[in-house]
């Protein structure tokens, strides 16, 4: 399997997520430089974290006009799994490929903390090695991490099965509903904002986000 | 018709259901606690201050409003976009 | 004074020197270059003769103070640098932007010797924020901007220091400091050193921002230094970030001969280090600078000090490798000229000649001997009586802003990125990162300005045994330090005997350990004008340790096994200087001593235990004393302690002596090996004793002459949440 982790200008968790691909799971993982990225060789793409293009004007929002993001779409209605991490979830919702709006957290502060997370759905391509109502302890850092929708949009969502991960016992962000992780209707497109390559090493804190990565490798196989 | 080059806002700010709590604070802690009782509301926003190339301050504004939402200025879930003409 | 029609800050023997050594008077840009380069926050000239006594030389020390970081050696192929930066004046009037491009500065220093930034380090200090609306301001502020740009940069904000004080009302300090990595035979040494190469400067354009910012930070700040905005920089940590990558590919490239950050006095002592350093000179022409208002003078060219730009020095014939880098980021790059044989900067304008001045000569102002004088001695304050309610008094102090946890700060900084961080702010007396090698590097600032003020000898050395403390408990020995010297006007003579002798403290510290000096600042003038205000004596230390595996990290949660406690070192009768002495609104006469030798022996052995694998969980004695550090143990872990302190190593000391003494040389240790430390202990004469033991839900003091008992919620409630109570009240 191959995957991309595409590097914007202000990625800074992109070196992070390809070093814990290839060391932790040992997969064939390549830096892209977003001018450079076309889709072909690759079976799975990650938009990592960082504040791609300064967090100008919106998080995400310059990424989602650029013409890697075009050929991420692409590759996302072909049916590949397409994960978008903090600044990559913000980037996917601006692109159209995940609904809501990630507006600033509620506290007016950036959060960097561990938190407590919850599965609510297991049919995504990142969540399909766990079991629903599983819990992950995955860290988040962000300023703009707060998901927000009309509640008639969030109802639809719930029932939909579109939220794929919410935080337990604790909101710092205030996010609606405690949403943390939101997935398409294919369940091949999920964005998330903690960072589950940070949390991949027992000496950093714990490594339930291997499972995340892990789920990517077990849904190309199905 | 020669055009002209007209100056445009557009303000981005959140929907008033999606809670703007930079402007529950400044209300709170700026003006209230400095006794300024008399300000009711505080909203914060985004201001983008263009120059448009246009035949007249109508079209100016109209394209201005289409390209907020063709390029995705603001979002629509969350935000409200409010486009002037600068006086 | 007026030169010509030029402001500067130069004296009357400056400017005669100045003369007497080109023969001939400058012109009005060599003028205000010379004032640039020679203020005293650029050109050290009042504090070098004081800060020659630093011992600089170690086995793993590369390169020491002089160039834009120093490097330290640790083995297995890679280096790794450290530099600290302050912007006390600029964020006194612009807390956001101050702190933010003060990020951005110490960065630069780090990149410009090829090596990666890979974590930061904050020592901030601010007026009574319990009662001044202004420092909170400040506060607040000043944790945004470093969080803003920290995090944007992507590099990890990982530990910090926050002390408190009336005299910083007016004066904040905002030190941020960083710790770099790299191959060994990647550094690069900002020399110019082949004529014909090229130099470049790349990244934001010259602007009217920031002119006069080094001489503004060597002068004391008064009320209308509101005006001085202009010599505040606007930060944009977007574009810093596109150089760091950029320059780092252009460095890993192999077509960099140098590179140096522009920082005080702008493209003045960025082209002076940098030819001085190569022995060489440097000819720029001012038509290739791009500037961002087409009406800049000369002057304020090559004086300002607009943020995140950098000088490079490209070998001759990888231009177009360079353009080809440069252009990938979307980074900005001019060729604004070339190195020179002749030893001169030459600034020209098409092939009008402007300034020439001679390298040597521009970058080494002349000395200032300043006169330095003791100050009157302090009178003796009456001894308030024992509290009776000490659980109270603990609780106060956990509560008090200096001691109180930092989470409301810690928590706005990104601590995560670069997944190095294996002991994060709070769990640990130092942050503890991992390397490629193994290895893993421990890093921690410190200062203490209530005992630097009482006697800045014994304060200053205090300082630094404290940071080495705090290393050694993490399980790392210290390799190297920073020493950042912070005070008021040197042309007082109280102040600047202050500051001589703190650094004399230092030194001797320093040399009694065999601690290498690897960098440091100077930062005068930290007073203010109209009142008259100088800040305390505020040395700050940076202290760099190794940890040879990564079992021997050591955090400080007092665990659910975890064990029993044990205190290492004597507490005396030394309220001086204290927190707890603070609250009361005292001072005391004298700091704690601090014997040399024991506390080197001391910090051997526990960093032993540690290795040997007897300790689950060290944490120093420091601010607060023992009574303090053992809360701050159980508040980590979670859970009560039950204690005995009647047969601890001491004085015949009073109760609140016992618990907030400040003394140095102290550690706690909870341990499944009780014997094992002690044994460890006692045979290297450190004196030592089992407390007690972690466990139940509340903290449980046996004293000499009553008890203390405290709930840990409450504890915990008076620790944890004071800082967010006092700066936002209204939240929950």
């Amino acid at each position: 399997m191959k995957v991309a982790v595409i590097q914007f200008p202000g990625s800074n968790c992109d070196r992070d997520t390809v070093h814990v691909l290839k060391n932790a799971l040992g997969l064939d993982a390549d830096l892209v430089w977003h001018n450079e990225f076309n889709s072909g060789p690759y079976d799975a793409v990650i938009l990592p974290g960082g504040f791609s293009f300064g967090d100008h004007l919106r998080g995400g929002i310059i990424a989602a006009h650029s013409p890697a993001t075009e050929t991420v779409v692409e590759i996302a209605n072909e049916g590949r799994p397409v994960l978008g991490i903090c600044n990559g979830f913000q980037t996917l919702i601006e692109a159209g490929l995940l609904p809501g709006a990630l507006l600033r957290n509620t506290c007016l502060k950036f959060v960097c903390k561990w938190m407590n997370l919850q599965v609510e759905n297991n049919n995504t391509a990142f969540t399909c090695s766990l079991k629903k109502g599983s819990k992950l302890r995955i860290p988040i850092a962000h300023n703009e991490g707060r998901f927000y929708a009309e509640e008639e949009i969030l109802d639809r969502l719930e029932s939909g099965e579109r939220v794929a991960m919410r935080y337990v016992d604790d909101n710092p962000t205030g996010t609606s509903r405690g949403i943390t992780g939101i997935v398409n209707e294919k369940g091949n497109v999920l964005g998330m904002m903690p960072h589950p390559e940070r949390a991949s090493d027992l000496s950093l804190g714990g490594t339930d986000g291997l499972k995340i990565f892990e789920s990517m490798v077990e849904w190309a196989r199905c | 018709m020669v055009n002209q080059v007209f100056s445009i806002e557009i303000v981005i700010s959140n929907k008033p259901q999606a809670r703007d709590p930079e402007g529950e604070t400044i209300l709170r802690d700026l003006f209230h606690k400095g006794g300024v009782t008399s300000v009711k509301e505080v909203r914060t926003g985004k201001l983008l201050a263009v120059k448009v190339e246009a035949a007249n301050e109508e079209e100016a504004r109209n394209k201005v409003v289409s390209m907020c939402n063709d390029l995705r200025i603001y979002n629509p879930v969350a935000h409200s976009l409010n486009v002037r003409v600068r006086a | 004074m007026l030169v010509g029609d030029i402001e500067t800050t130069l004296t009357p023997e400056e400017t005669q020197y100045a003369r007497q050594q080109l023969g001939r008077e400058p012109s009005a840009l060599e003028w205000a270059m010379i004032d640039a380069e020679w203020s005293e926050h650029c050109s050290y000239k009042s504090s070098k003769p004081v800060l020659k006594q630093l011992p600089t030389t170690g086995n793993r020390v590369l390169l020491g103070p002089g160039y834009d970081s120093g490097v330290v050696d640790i083995g297995d192929g890679y280096v790794l640098t450290l530099h600290i930066e302050s912007h006390n004046h600029p964020s006194a009037i612009d807390p956001y932007g101050g702190a933010a491009t003060g990020i951005g500065g110490v960065v630069r220093d780090i990149l410009c010797m090829g090596t990666t930034p890979i974590a930061l380090m904050d020592a901030l200090k601010f007026g009574d924020i319990t009662r001044s609306d202004h420092s909170k301001w400040i506060m607040k502020n000043v944790i945004r901007g470093i969080a803003d740009y920290g995090n944007c940069i992507g590099v990890p904000t990982v530990t910090g220091e926050i002390e408190f004080d009336e005299c910083y009302e007016r004066n904040c300090l905002v030190d941020v400091a960083c710790l770099g990595l790299g191959r060994k035979d990647e550094l690069l040494l900002a020399e110019a050193t082949n004529p014909d190469d090229s130099v470049y400067l790349i990244g934001g354009s010259t602007g009217r921002d920031g002119i006069h910012g080094a001489t503004f930070a060597s002068r004391t700040l008064a009320a209308d230094s509101e005006k001085e905005r202009s010599a505040v920089q606007i930060p944009d940590p977007f574009t810093k970030k596109l150089i760091i990558e950029a320059t780092l590919e252009a460095s890993r490239a192999g077509i960099l001969r140098g590179c140096k950050d522009l920082g005080g006095g702008g493209l003045t002592t960025g082209l002076s280090e940098i030819a001085d350093k190569g022995g060489s000179g440097i000819e720029v022409y001012l038509e290739k600078i791009p500037i961002r208002e087409s009406d800049m003078s000369p002057i304020e060219t090559l004086i300002s000090e607009s943020q995140e730009r950098m000088l490079l020095v490209v070998k001759r014939g990888s231009e177009e490798i360079l353009h080809q880098i440069m252009r990938k980021y979307g980074v900005t790059y001019s060729r604004i000229g070339g190195v020179t044989s002749t030893c001169a900067v030459i600034v020209k304008r098409s092939e009008q000649m402007l300034a020439s001045l001679p390298t040597g000569f521009l970058a080494n102002a002349p000395i200032i001997h300043r006169d330095s004088r003791l100050p009157r001695v302090r009178k003796p304050e009456a001894e308030p009586p024992v509290p009776e309610n000490l659980g109270k008094v603990l609780l106060n102090l956990l509560a008090s802003p200096t001691i109180a946890s930092k989470e409301w700060v810690f928590r706005q900084y990104d601590h995560e990125v670069g997944i190095r961080t294996v002991a994060k702010p709070g769990e640990a007396d130092a942050a503890v990162l991992r390397l490629p090698s193994g290895k893993l590097a421990a890093i921690k600032v410190d200062g203490n300005a209530r005992f630097c003020d009482l006697d800045p000898y014994v304060g200053g050395a205090s300082v630094l045994a404290e940071c080495c403390r705090n290393i050694v408990a993490v399980g790392a020995e210290p390799v190297a330090f920073l020493d950042h010297c912070q005070f008021g006007d040197p042309n007082d003579e109280e102040i600047f005997w202050a500051f001589s002798m703190a650094v004399k403290g230092i030194a001797d510290f320093a040399r009694a350990i065999s601690l290498p000096c690897v960098g440091g600042k100077v930062s005068f003038y930290n007073q203010d004008e109209d009142t008259g205000r100088a800040i305390k004596s505020s040395p700050v230390m940076t202290v760099l340790g190794i940890v040879e595996r990564p079992e021997h990290v050591t955090k400080s949660a007092l665990r659910k096994d975890g064990g029993a406690v044990v205190v290492a070192g004597k507490t005396k009768r030394e309220l001086g200087g204290s927190e707890y002495y603070h609250l009361l609104g005292l001072n005391g006469v004298t700091p704690p001593a601090l014997d040399f030798e024991v506390e080197k022996n001391t910090q051997a052995v526990v960093l032993e235990c540690i290795r040997n694998g007897f300790v689950s969980a060290c944490h120093d004695c420091s601010k607060g004393g023992l009574g303090v550090a053992l809360a701050e143990m159980c508040v980590a872990g979670g859970r009560g302690a039950t204690v005995d302190l009647r047969n601890l190593p001491r004085d015949e000391t009073r109760d609140d002596e016992l618990l907030f003494s400040e003394s140095n040389s102290r550690f706690l240790l909870a341990t499944n090996e009780p014997e094992n430390v002690l044994n460890a202990l006692r045979s290297r004469n450190v004196p030592a004793a089992t407390l007690g033991t972690g466990g139940g839900d509340s903290l449980d003091i046996i004293l000499p002459h009553g008890r203390l008992q405290a709930d840990l919620n409450a504890v915990q409630a008076a620790y944890a949440t004071s800082l967010e109570r006092i700066l936002e009240p209204w939240q929950k």
